[in-house]
């Protein structure tokens, strides 16, 4: 009973970790691809991978840069004038702000490509298809998460220390900067960095508004898998696993993984 | 999107609450309404078009798009295959993932922190690179073929890729980590003492598991189901990537209205269905949540 019971959670655990194992072994192999198992060592296929990858995945740092940097800095205020401000309706406001998290990517990426190819014709310039196309279009799901975030960490702030700094005759902006800022920035960081993630991660906004000089790397993995799997493709791939585990023993350190996911959920 | 999760009530705190708090949230109203109230409206607006071919929509309104979702087999078997993909996963997710957010709620410190990472850290990693680690996995030559072939369970290797199959162990594989997070909140609120009061009383583990902790883990497993399906149903990576272009599922055919066929009334017509749905499985969960 016990053996089965261990034997089954350690089958689910290879189910989930096997597809990174493969990639990465694949990309080291000198056996054709996709057959098992892989056979041979070599790093020809890095030193292989095409340059529009790199081009791709500039692409793709410019644009999770670009749309992190914006959805913090418009998405903190308004997660604090929603806890503190006194303007009626704010309830409505926070809804609204959050409504777009209730919205599938997909269809997201297909709203903002009709409107902006519509809006084109009145403002004169076509923004699908550049980098600011894929920055304007991810922003509907960034600018949310950081304000979801934002919210969470002003719900576990406790405000007798900020009590303290004005009863102690600071002034209420030295007290937002010295006192409220450093305690939320935990959870606006963790906002953060879950924004570039999914901007990262992203493949339909990405493929609606962006293409061309603006295709992101997953999209580039995504068009060429249809016509080709090489291993030049697991090389990249792996590389960029790579990444995400430095971002990961980051996270674990800073917040602790569990903590990280635990107020939040993540979407595709 | 993950609107599971409905957003806490603003707490109420009496420290310098002004009206002027308005224009810190101004940016963000003005912006989400540019890349996205506008857009989803006009979306809304553009499914009440006839296309014309080649992206161009009729100026005159009309209710067709809609009405031949309803009444044409070609959208209703599709919307059942989707809504089919969608159960199968969710399933797939229970009976995997139960016993391992059992085996994770119920252990404890290093041992707990590691089974806890390895279920979290698959969701940093780019969905397309997981979809892309699939392909050894369920090619035809791959790792489960040759094991099933080695141990003579299977003459010829099945095929995994490039059907329905395949996209619903890829979904599976990339919404698993989220129903066992659920569970684990749920059955960590369930005391052990009473798993011990039930085997006292003579229960076997299977029979304290199905009355003991399913029961009271029940709302646990409601919130990730719907989450799962919810997703399941819209994703749109995975079904292209391990469905290879021959998976007709709602989002595949938007995807495909939007890019090679070029009708934007009939994508968007699709896409406010697609969004009509999540909104009605979504609602009544995050109400529930709400009141309990």
């Amino acid at each position: 009973m016990r053996t089965i019971f261990y034997s089954f959670v350690a089958l689910v655990y290879t189910f989930l970790l096997v597809p990174v194992v493969m990639t990465v072994w694949g990309s080291v192999a000198t056996s054709p691809m996709l057959t098992f198992p892989p056979r041979g060592f070599t790093l020809d296929w890095y030193r292989a991978i095409p340059a529009e990858f790199f081009a791709a995945l500039t692409v793709s740092l410019e644009v999770a840069i670009a749309t992190t940097v914006l959805a913090t800095i418009v998405g903190v205020p308004a997660a604090l004038a929603i806890v503190r401000g006194g303007f009626p309706g704010r309830s409505i406001v926070s809804a609204f702000c959050l409504s777009p998290l209730m919205v599938p990517t997909l269809v997201l990426g297909v709203a903002g490509f009709q409107f902006w190819t519509r809006a084109a014709d009145v403002i004169g310039y076509n923004i699908t298809g550049s980098i600011l196309g894929v920055v304007v279009g991810q922003s509907a799901f960034t600018i949310p998460y950081v304000i979801r975030s934002a919210l969470a960490g002003q719900a576990n702030l406790d405000r007798s220390f900020e009590e303290a700094a004005l009863g102690l005759g600071s002034s209420p902006i030295r007290t937002f900067f010295t006192v409220t800022l450093p305690l939320l920035a935990p959870g606006i960081t963790s906002g953060a960095i879950f924004a570039f993630l999914m901007s990262l991660d992203d493949v339909p906004i990405a493929l609606f508004m962006g293409g061309g000089a603006a295709t992101t790397l997953p999209v580039k993995i995504f068009t060429s898998i249809q016509f080709s799997l090489d291993p030049q493709i697991m090389a990249i791939a792996s590389l960029l696993m790579a990444m995400s585990l430095v971002l990961m023993i980051m996270i674990e350190a800073i917040f602790g993984l569990e903590k990280f996911f635990g107020i939040r959920k993540s979407s595709h | 999107m993950s609107g599971a999760n409905s957003p806490a009530e603003p707490p109420h705190i009496e420290w310098r609450p002004s009206r002027a708090w308005l224009a810190a949230a101004l940016p963000s109203i003005v912006l989400l309404l540019a890349v996205f109230a506008v857009p989803f409206l006009l979306l809304t607006e553009n499914s009440f078009r006839l296309d014309e071919g080649l992206g161009q929509l009729s100026a005159e309104f009309t209710l067709s798009n809609y009405i031949s979702f309803l009444t044409d087999s070609f959208y209703l078997s599709m919307l059942g295959r989707t809504f089919l993909m969608g159960l199968v996963v969710v399933l797939a997710c229970v009976i995997l993932g139960y016993p391992v957010a059992y085996f994770i709620a119920r252990s404890s410190g290093a041992l707990r922190g590691l089974s806890m990472f390895l279920v979290v850290a698959p969701l940093l990693i780019s969905l397309v690179i997981r979809n892309l680690g699939m392909f050894p996995v369920l090619g035809e030559s791959g790792l489960v073929n040759s094991i099933l072939m080695s141990l003579r369970i299977t003459s010829a290797p099945l095929v995994l890729l490039n059907n329905m199959i395949g996209v619903e162990i890829g979904l599976t594989h990339a919404l698993l980590p989220l129903m066992i997070l659920s569970l684990v909140v749920a059955i960590q609120s369930v005391e052990y003492d009473l798993e011990l009061a039930s085997a006292s009383l003579g229960a076997f583990p299977i029979r304290t598991f199905f009355f003991v902790i399913v029961p009271l883990t029940r709302s646990g497993l409601l919130a990730g189901s719907m989450l799962v399906f919810t997703l399941a149903i819209s994703a749109y990576t995975t079904p292209v990537m391990l469905g290879g272009n021959r998976v007709l599922v709602m989002s595949t055919f938007i995807g495909k209205e939007m890019l090679t066929v070029l009708e934007y009334g009939v994508a968007a017509a699709c896409s406010v269905v697609l969004v009509t749905v999540t909104l009605l499985l979504t609602a009544p969960a995050a109400r529930s949540r709400k009141t309990t």
